[in-house]
């Protein structure tokens, strides 16, 4: 029965892909009719979600007693003695994956139908889901460096699709195309980095490579330098999909998808991918110390700057957001000072809580919606809210929850996973852990803002205190709103809420430090669970000057926090009358997408003008011009301008053919 | 299994002999010749399978199916067929495109006659090119093949037809002299005088010779696949062809380029090649970042995808100078891969062309609100093109990348260099196709379109045809072993064979030499 199981494990990518397929081809043969269909189509592919999410938790179970890994693979390409295998492998890493983002898949799906009900897009944003889900699932099973790259790309390519949903929108369009274009230039190292090793190894599967790579610098065969390049380059992948500095600007934009969509992918699951990446390639890394110190690094200063720039946001989404790149800062850190078991701690309590907090900002803004009009620009505005503590009580609790989670504050999820952070680090690195309990800081800072200009004090609607908007911004406001005041959302939308408010109190209890099966569960594979507290060998002193100093430089965030907006919201950001240059320079996220701009974009689009009238006026010309072909072009054109030409061709044609049919064709 | 049956000669001559009844039948309003062409298309498509089904054995890298009648005994001409690896997907390619580019022409309602007689004029030319395995003979149907084109350019063409068709005919038939020339000086050299491929090819020729007919070969096959600098009449082909044509063009006209670079550039010429496999995969990378560059800048769509094609073809150049079966691999993979891929897109192109009635990315804007189906299918050739994982086009780009970087015939440097500007190639290929799609599909609507045109969705023939070309581009991507194990067996052979030619480097011991891969359990 368990190997019943393992043997058909591939079924949890391949069910999902299933139902995308039925929904896609009907949409495409049957248009109309497939999208009357839409709780029919939502409700295959939530059924077939719900198996895969069964199957992936029997899966666990087993790991969790201790079960070996499983291995499965197929030739997949073959070229004369070269071949290159694809399959699966279900260890304790990828069941745990496979857990984490099922049900967050689920639960995204099942608030989706509220969300989404009254749009004409919902059966289409079905099939994107359930696509996502098969892709997503795909990548945590692959047992080696090019399947990842496989998958890599296609949850990235589902990303671009989702961003894109609203296509009619242009910061939606221009999001996406940002969103893969930004991908592909970490893909693009990431598949440098993988042939570079397949080069110098020729190795792609996780175990064997790490053997081959120790073995090739023990005897020097491949020197530290080239191997820790490579490794960097493999990074770059990450350092994309997880949205790390430099290449983090996609993640903020990619906001202008659905929210469903900025929960699941671009809070939960995908920009996750890059931490299971590293994690999957630790055993390679422990042998690049180079390589792990610029991982860590990154992880630092991107935890930094996002945490910054989301004090400043008044965008709902784009804040969460900031704070996303910011958490995913923690985990890649935690990978730099290779303890990816508190890395990934982090990646499942932060999938939860991020989760439900991106969902409860999309009820907020469906409440809005009601209110102010479908402008995402108005709805998702955190100076428009305020008070909607007492119209949506349930939307307001389950925030507060994952609030604090984030925050890390005991008992929550997030203090647990986020403690374990700095701990590790604070042991590898103090320089790493003092970056990490700033952000610390200011995490808390920025998010009791998020929450109390949403939640706390008086609805503010369109018609707030004076100085909260410009002038002119106010000129061109119109209401389209048909309600008066905000409301709760439906069940749909607040069940999944309220699920995942569970795992964002409770799931952080599975590492607590002086009971970590967590820990034990990733870093001993095939063994049974047998942690009891171990008191004997637990440092109470350390842990409480540790979990001491994060949680209160929390509270010190906290407190700030209600300082600054616990009162009437009067529209004015202290930061901006203190430091005015600081707010510009914030504001303006440090300035990366006009970098970009002047740098990259602009520039290119140059030397790509500059190609094509080269190639306009100087290749055609050249050629034109060569010898033969000009004499050939002048006895030619004579005959163009009388269109002789074509009879003659087609006659010299048939001619062709009757001497194929009649001379010597039977002599 | 060699049946006595001239499957192949059947193949060849049933749609041309089909096209010269064309004008006998009774059809006024040119709705019966159509049908006619399609009928004749599916028949030979169902002759190809059958005959490869039955009589292909695909474990042997040799000629197969092979008949040989002589001709014009005085000058030596023989009609000498066959099909190997490298031939038989490509012989399935075009009777696969040219049936679905049958189903494209559908709407085609100027001199119908003519345009459908042409149809399968080249439908029986195109395979032949793929099929001859004589020199002379392969001149001429080469040659043959180009005036179809000629005419289908010139008569159904955009407004500037007759300068690219005339462009087109000069450079494609100029190259082809060159053929001639070379298959000439190698037929008279040495013993037994003769125009047959597989003893031109056992021939051994002083290194003068080779290097002088390799320059010759590669100058007309240059200017088919085509290779920087001698692309430019493609774009004012591609800029001017209908949608049919277009899908010929791009779908099998090219690959004929890169069939010939493999079968006489390498199988018989291997010192030669020695020598100049370092210049193609630079030519290679040069394609693939300079045509990605100007496809950026291009604003028509039409010429946009043209120069894709140029960049993608690249890729082909690189898994030839590869010397490895993985590379060589790859380079087959990837003209399959870009006949369909490249056909689907300009199939799409043509099918928005005759709802938009511009070319001009400017000008468009916001039509995926009226098109959803068109947007979709067009959302999904774009993204095979871009080398999706899941689609064949990254199979075939991921071997060439692979069989480049495990290869033993290049310093480091040389292959770190490659290696990186092709893998830019990657970044840019994405910038200018989804740039594309966001101008013409995404956005608010464009409202003087809008106000002039109506936006019809996509058809059912049309869904059906870019199905059928995104089925196998799906399936390639998924299990790529369906193809390549049509043509591993004579890819493994050719690579055997330059590979004694090869230039041996004295290799520092370490990252250069490719360390044993252990057996996977």
């Amino acid at each position: 029965m368990e190997e019943l199981l393992y043997q058909y494990a591939w079924l949890i990518p391949v069910l999902p892909l299933l139902g995308a397929t039925v929904v896609g081809t009907g949409l495409i043969t049957f248009g109309e009719w497939t999208s009357r269909l839409k709780r029919v189509n939502a409700a295959l592919v939530l059924t077939l979600m719900g198996i895969a999410l069964g199957h992936s938790l029997a899966l666990l179970w087993s790991q969790a007693q201790g079960h070996p890994p499983y291995y499965w693979s197929f030739t997949w390409a073959v070229a004369g003695p070269f071949h290159l295998d694809m399959g699966m492998v279900i260890d304790r890493l990828s069941s745990l994956m496979l857990v984490i983002v099922t049900t967050v898949a689920l639960l995204v799906m099942l608030y989706s139908d509220g969300y989404m009900a009254h749009d004409k897009g919902y059966s289409r944003f079905f099939a994107y889901l359930s696509l996502f889900g098969a892709s997503m699932l795909g990548l945590v099973i692959s047992p080696n460096l090019v399947q990842i790259y496989v998958f890599w790309e296609l949850v990235g390519m589902c990303s671009y699709l989702l961003i894109g949903f609203w296509y009619d929108r242009i910061a939606a369009r221009e999001a996406a195309q940002k969103a893969f274009i930004v991908n592909r230039v970490g893909d693009f190292g990431l598949l440098l980095g993988i042939l570079g090793f397949y080069w110098t190894t020729g190795e792609i599967e996780f175990e064997r490579l790490a053997e081959r790579v120790g073995d090739l610098l023990t005897t020097g065969a491949l020197p530290l330098w080239a191997a820790t390049g490579l490794g960097i380059l493999v990074f770059l992948g990450p350092v994309a999909k997880s949205a790390q500095a430099p290449l983090h600007v996609w993640l903020p934009d990619a906001m202008e998808g659905p929210t469903p969509i900025s929960a699941l992918i671009h809070a939960a699951t995908m920009v996750a991918a890059g931490v299971f990446l590293l994690a999957r390639m630790m055993p390679v890394y422990e042998h690049l110390p180079g390589t792990l110190q610029v991982v860590a690094w990154t992880g630092a200063f991107t935890a930094f700057l996002g945490a910054t720039i989301a004090l400043v946001q008044t965008d709902i989404k784009k804040g969460l957001a900031y704070s996303t790149i910011s958490q995913l800062g923690y985990m890649v850190m935690a990978m730099g000072v290779a303890a990816p078991a508190a890395g990934m701690f982090h990646l499942m309590t932060h999938a939860y809580f991020k989760a439900m907090l991106f969902l409860g900002s999309g009820s907020v803004i469906h409440a809005m919606e009601a209110v102010v009009g479908h402008d995402p620009d108005k709805a998702q505005d955190m100076r428009n809210m305020g008070g909607l503590r007492k119209y949506m009580p349930i939307t307001a609790a389950t925030f507060l929850i994952g609030t604090l989670a984030i925050c890390g504050i005991p008992p929550f999820a997030g203090f647990w996973s986020k403690d374990e952070i700095l701990h590790v680090v604070f042991a590898a690195n103090p320089g790493l852990w003092l970056v990490g309990w700033l952000t610390a800081g200011m995490t808390a800072f920025y998010m009791f803002r998020i929450y109390l200009l949403t939640f706390g004090g008086e609805f503010r609607g369109l018609a707030f205190g004076p100085g909260a908007m410009q002038v002119e911004e106010l000129a061109h406001m119109e209401t389209h709103g048909h309600a008066a005041e905000p409301h709760e959302s439906p069940w749909t939308m607040t069940l999944p809420l309220v699920l995942l408010a569970i795992p964002s109190v409770a799931v952080g209890w599975v590492g607590l430090p002086f009971a970590n099966y967590f820990e034990h569960f990733l870093e001993e594979p095939a063994s049974v669970l047998t942690v009891g507290a171990d008191w004997a060998h637990f440092d109470w002193g350390e842990f409480l000057v540790m979990a001491g100093s994060s949680v209160g430089v929390g509270l010190i965030g906290i407190t700030l926090a209600f300082v600054v907006y616990g009162g009437k919201y009067t529209g004015v950001e202290p930061l901006a009358e203190r430091l005015p240059k600081l707010y510009e320079f914030l504001v303006n996220k440090w300035y990366w997408d006009d970098l970009y701009e002047q740098y990259f974009a602009l520039p290119l689009r140059r030397l790509a003008r500059q190609a094509l009238e080269t190639d306009y006026r100087i290749i055609d010309g050249l050629v034109n011009l060569t010898g033969l072909v000009t004499l050939v072009t002048g006895e030619v054109l004579k005959y163009v301008n009388n269109g002789r030409v074509q009879t003659y061709a087609l006659v010299i044609l048939l001619a062709v053919l009757g001497l194929v049919l009649v001379s010597g064709w039977f002599s | 299994m060699t049946s006595s049956f001239p499957w192949l000669t059947t193949i060849i001559l049933l749609p041309i002999v089909a096209a010269l009844a064309i004008p006998f039948l009774p059809d006024k309003e040119g709705r019966t010749v159509r049908w006619y062409a399609l009928v004749v298309g599916l028949v030979d498509f169902a002759l190809i399978s059958y005959s490869f089904w039955q009589g292909y054995d695909l474990n042997s890298p040799d000629l197969q199916l092979v008949e040989r009648y002589p001709w014009l005994p005085q000058i030596g001409l023989n009609w000498s067929v066959g099909v190997d690896g490298l031939s038989m997907p490509l012989v399935l390619l075009t009777g696969f495109i040219t049936t679905l580019a049958i189903l494209a022409a559908w709407p085609v309602t100027l001199k119908p006659r003519l345009f459908y007689f042409l149809m399968l004029a080249m439908y029986g030319g195109q395979i032949a090119v793929f099929a001859v395995q004589d020199m002379l003979l392969f001149f001429l149907v080469w040659e043959l093949e180009l005036i179809p084109v000629y005419l289908l350019l010139a008569i159904w063409g955009g407004y500037k037809r007759q300068y690219a068709a005339n462009k087109f005919i000069v450079y494609t038939a100029g190259g082809s002299l060159f053929i001639l020339v070379a298959g000439l000086a190698m037929a008279f050299y040495g013993d037994p005088i003769s125009f047959d491929m597989r003893e031109l090819a056992l021939k051994s020729y002083p290194l003068a010779l080779q290097i002088w007919c390799y320059v010759a070969f590669l100058i007309a096959y240059a200017v088919k696949l085509p290779i920087f600098p001698l692309h430019t009449w493609l774009p004012d082909a591609h800029g001017e062809a209908t949608a049919p044509v277009h899908m010929l063009l791009a779908g099998i006209l090219l690959k004929m380029g890169g069939y010939a670079l493999i079968r006489m550039n390498m199988g018989m010429l291997p010192d030669a090649h020695a020598l100049f496999a370092p210049i193609l995969a630079i030519l290679g990378v040069v394609n693939i970042i300079y045509a990605a560059l100007t496809s950026f800048a291009q604003r028509n769509l039409k010429r946009k995808i043209a120069y894709s094609s140029i960049s993608h073809m690249g890729f082909v150049l690189i898994g030839i100078a590869s010397y490895t079966t993985t590379g060589l691999s790859g380079a087959v993979l990837q003209m399959i891969s870009h006949g369909l891929i490249g056909a689907s897109l300009f199939f799409l192109v043509g099918a928005t062309y005759d709802r938009t009635h511009t070319l001009i990315l400017e000008e468009m804007g916001g039509v995926g609100q009226k098109m959803p189906k068109i947007f979709a299918m067009f959302t999904a050739c774009s993204l095979a093109s871009l080398a999706l994982p899941g689609m064949s086009g990254f199979v075939a780009e991921l071997m060439v990348f692979i069989g480049f970087a495990t290869s033993d015939a290049y310093s480091v440097p040389f292959k770190v260099l490659v290696l990186l500007l092709a893998a830019v190639g990657v970044i840019l290929t994405p910038i200018y196709l989804l740039s594309m799609l966001r101008q013409i599909f995404y956005g608010p609507e464009n409202e003087e379109l809008v106000s002039h045109e109506k936006l019809i969705d996509a058809e059912p023939r049309e869904v059906f045809i870019i199905a059928s070309l995104l089925v196998p581009v799906i399936g390639i991507g998924l299990y790529p072993r369906l193809v390549t194990s049509m043509y591993d067996a004579t890819t493994t052979q050719v690579t055997a064979l330059v590979r004694q030619a090869m230039p041996k480097l004295q290799a520092p011991v370490g990252i250069l030499t490719i360390p044993a891969r252990q057996p996977t359990p």
